[in-house]
């Protein structure tokens, strides 16, 4: 008989998309608290870099800088999730990692196009607190994510 | 240092200005100045740029944070002496800062890179200023403008109609026509990835030669959150509410003068940012059709949903403008 590991069945993919924010750690926790340990699932922790517009920098070479900068402390702040998750139980090979800069998209709609190329089944986002000014002039990344997702189910953790 | 003169000779050039200033203008000398440094080029002095000589008249000036006419030292009017046309010179001029709404802070800068960008963007359009980018005498981008002639988008709206009512039916479905047009262009930076970054109404010039409303003045940048281009959207929210209201309706104004309106008004009436401002027009002016009420609605205190993009507001601006215009047949 064969063990659940050894199962055909696709593992579930969780994908879950991270920044620098409280609100993404609990996110991580979260998962790792409800999933860790069960087997059938996998997870691939997303970070998207804001697109640096080159508006904001004098040269090219100070633009590049900066996202390399940005690029290597998302992959730190990745893998100390990865960590997390791995001590919660699931196991390494069913954690992934992925940074990659945003391009011109908003950023709930890389998130999504990252979900469709990984055929995830549910995304978790983290969300902080914002008064309804915020909301209106800079946007929320899970409002849109709940709007806009289509096959897929939707996790904010707050 | 050498100065570009485009081989240009004082006499020439005296002859030049002759052609296109009335005589008592004309300076007794001409100075020819380098192109590096806004602040060493004054009235009466002739740049060249890409050969082309310029006699410089007035800084620009502009109202901004509540400071009426500004000079703009790196914005000078000037003639061209070849054609004798008007245009606008716009220095670089690096600008960083952290503007606040309320209690949001976020980063803007002023990058001459973005305007020429977008020069190039919009070139023949007629609802975009034109002009064209020159390197100055160090390599920056400086950018040579056509003066657009006619009144801005504000000082047009204060002077249409003996009262709201008169207003509203005989000139507003026209001026919602027209800003379904500025919203149009809007989308068009959009969808190609740009922002405007600084939209207000007085950034909207009615160019008296073609009777078209041109968006003016986008070497602006915010940096934006997780909507790119939330806050250009504020920007025509605001100008819509403004032009509805044939001007602000501020909360002060109503105390003053129709206490009971302003006691009919909640919370979630106002201006979501600029709590003074109402947005929930239709309480005040009653005759204010639903559909372009909940146009208003979506930037004001009690908005459920925000617009995501323009594409969602011109789709209602669509719907209002046909209601508006069954309305007033």
């Amino acid at each position: 008989m064969k063990t659940e590991t050894d199962s055909p069945m696709k593992d579930k993919h969780i994908l879950i998309a991270v920044d620098e924010t409280e609100s993404s750690k609990g996110a991580v926790l979260y998962v790792a608290d409800i999933l860790g340990g069960f087997p059938g699932f996998r997870v691939t922790l997303l970070s998207i870099i804001p697109e640096p517009e080159e508006d904001f920098f004098d040269t090219a070479e100070e633009q590049a800088a900066w996202t390399r900068k940005n690029l290597e402390a998302a992959k730190a702040m990745l893998e100390n999730y990865g960590q997390i998750l791995n001590q919660a139980g699931f196991p390494p090979d069913k954690i992934q990692i992925r940074a990659c800069v945003g391009e011109t998209k908003e950023f709930a709609d890389a998130i999504l196009e990252a979900q469709r190329g990984m055929e995830s089944c549910t995304v978790v986002v983290g969300r902080r607190h914002k008064t309804k000014t915020e909301e209106f002039l800079f946007g929320s990344t899970s409002t849109r994510l709940i709007r806009e997702a289509k096959n897929c189910a939707i996790w904010v953790v707050e | 240092m050498t100065i570009e003169t485009g081989g240009y000779t004082e006499k020439q050039l005296l002859r030049m200005i002759r052609q296109w200033v009335p005589r008592e203008r004309v300076p007794q000398k001409v100075r020819i100045k380098d192109t590096a440094d806004f602040f060493r080029v004054d009235y009466d002095d002739v740049v060249v740029l890409d050969g082309v000589p310029f006699f410089v008249r007035n800084n620009e000036r502009e109202g901004r944070f509540g400071l009426e006419d500004e000079p703009k030292f790196w914005v000078k009017r000037s003639i061209n002496l070849v054609t004798g046309g008007v245009k606008v010179l716009k220095w670089v001029f690096w600008e960083r800062f952290s503007a606040r709404i309320g209690d949001l802070v976020f980063e803007c800068v002023r990058s001459p890179r973005k305007e020429a960008r977008i020069l190039e963007l919009v070139r023949g359009r007629p609802d975009f200023m034109q002009g064209e980018t020159v390197p100055d005498s160090t390599g920056n981008p400086l950018r040579i403008l056509d003066y657009i002639r006619g009144k801005t988008l504000g000082e047009a709206i204060l002077t249409l109609g003996a009262d709201h009512q008169e207003f509203f039916y005989r000139y507003y479905p026209a001026l919602l026509d027209e800003f379904i047009g500025v919203v149009e262009a809007i989308r068009f930076l959009h969808e190609s990835g740009e922002k405007h970054g600084d939209i207000r109404r007085d950034h909207l010039i009615k160019d008296s030669a073609t009777g078209r409303y041109r968006w003016i003045d986008f070497d602006f940048n915010y940096r934006h959150g997780a909507s790119r281009f939330a806050y250009d959207l504020f920007g025509l929210g605001n100008i819509l509410i403004y032009i509805t209201g044939r001007g602000d309706v501020t909360t002060h104004r109503l105390l003053r003068d129709d206490p009971d309106v302003l006691n009919r008004l909640s919370e979630d009436d106002v201006n979501i940012v600029f709590h003074n401002r109402v947005a929930n027009l239709k309480k005040v002016y009653p005759y204010i059709p639903d559909s372009l009420n909940r146009v208003l609605m979506h930037f004001a205190a009690g908005a459920p949903v925000y617009y995501d993009d323009t594409r969602e507001l011109l789709e209602d601006l669509g719907e209002a403008r046909d209601e508006l215009f069954d309305n007033v047949k």
